[in-house]
């Protein structure tokens, strides 16, 4: 892992798009500022592992009794708006 | 460049959990990104199994040891509406309502009573071409582990 040290206002860039600034500390809490393009998701560690965990606990689910055939279902479109972007 | 009696050519599959299941090339729906625990199973069937009518299974056709029930949210909870960041539609190419849909992941508990459900992490999957992506959505007020209804769950 890189380690680097940077002052609140200093800011680390990673590739040519993703930068990470220091903006703000307090005691033990670090606000950090992420500028990233639109297309690369940004999020908490442990929000993402917990997703991890639950992805795998789903797939650990107890064998459902077979009564009746499992088919390639034909999903429809759902109840999801749109919603125009937001800069 | 496939034929179209290729691309609607049969295959068949053993399923741990399902037993032989045939499917064609439309049947199945790729997730480019994989999914958060499984990141490098990209092609899925989308199942559903006529004693389960209010759910699918994703069920993996690179590792048929993976499957993970699922549902339609708004199924369950008839409010639900999160808001998904731009990047979800623009990288599964989403331009209409009408293309696309969202499951979210059934955790099953130990003796199949308690069943949770996914909301903070939607997938969603664009129909017209067959791809899909979990959405992570950190900050929203969405519960990761939200208590399925209890008369929703009875028809597991």
């Amino acid at each position: 892992m890189l380690v680097l040290s940077r002052k609140i206002n200093q800011s680390i860039m990673i590739g040519d798009g993703i930068r990470i600034v220091v903006v703000g500390v307090d005691r033990d809490q670090v606000k950090l500022g992420i500028e990233a393009p639109r297309d690369i998701p940004v999020h908490r560690s442990e929000v993402y592992e917990e997703i991890q965990r639950s992805n795998r606990s789903a797939a650990d689910a107890p064998m459902a009794p077979s009564t009746g055939a499992a088919s390639p279902t034909r999903l429809r479109a759902g109840q999801a708006q749109l919603r125009p972007r937001k800069k | 460049m496939k034929t179209q009696a290729q691309e609607l050519e049969a295959a068949t599959v053993a399923l741990p959990r399902f037993g032989k299941i045939t499917y064609t090339a439309e049947d199945v729906t790729a997730f480019p990104w994989g999914l958060p625990g499984f990141p490098s199973l990209h092609r899925w069937l989308i199942l559903s199994l006529d004693s389960q009518p209010a759910y699918v299974w994703l069920q993996s056709l690179d590792d048929v040891n993976v499957a993970l029930p699922a549902a339609e949210p708004w199924k369950l909870f008839e409010d639900y509406d999160p808001k998904i960041p731009a990047y979800a539609y623009t990288g599964l190419e989403i331009a209409d309502a009408a293309d696309f849909t969202m499951l979210c992941v059934v955790v099953v508990g130990a003796g199949a009573r308690e069943m949770t459900i996914n909301l903070m992490a939607p997938i969603l999957v664009n129909l017209r071409t067959r791809t899909a992506r979990q959405i992570v959505l950190d900050g929203s007020n969405y519960s990761s582990k939200e208590p399925v209804p209890r008369k929703a769950a009875g028809q597991a």
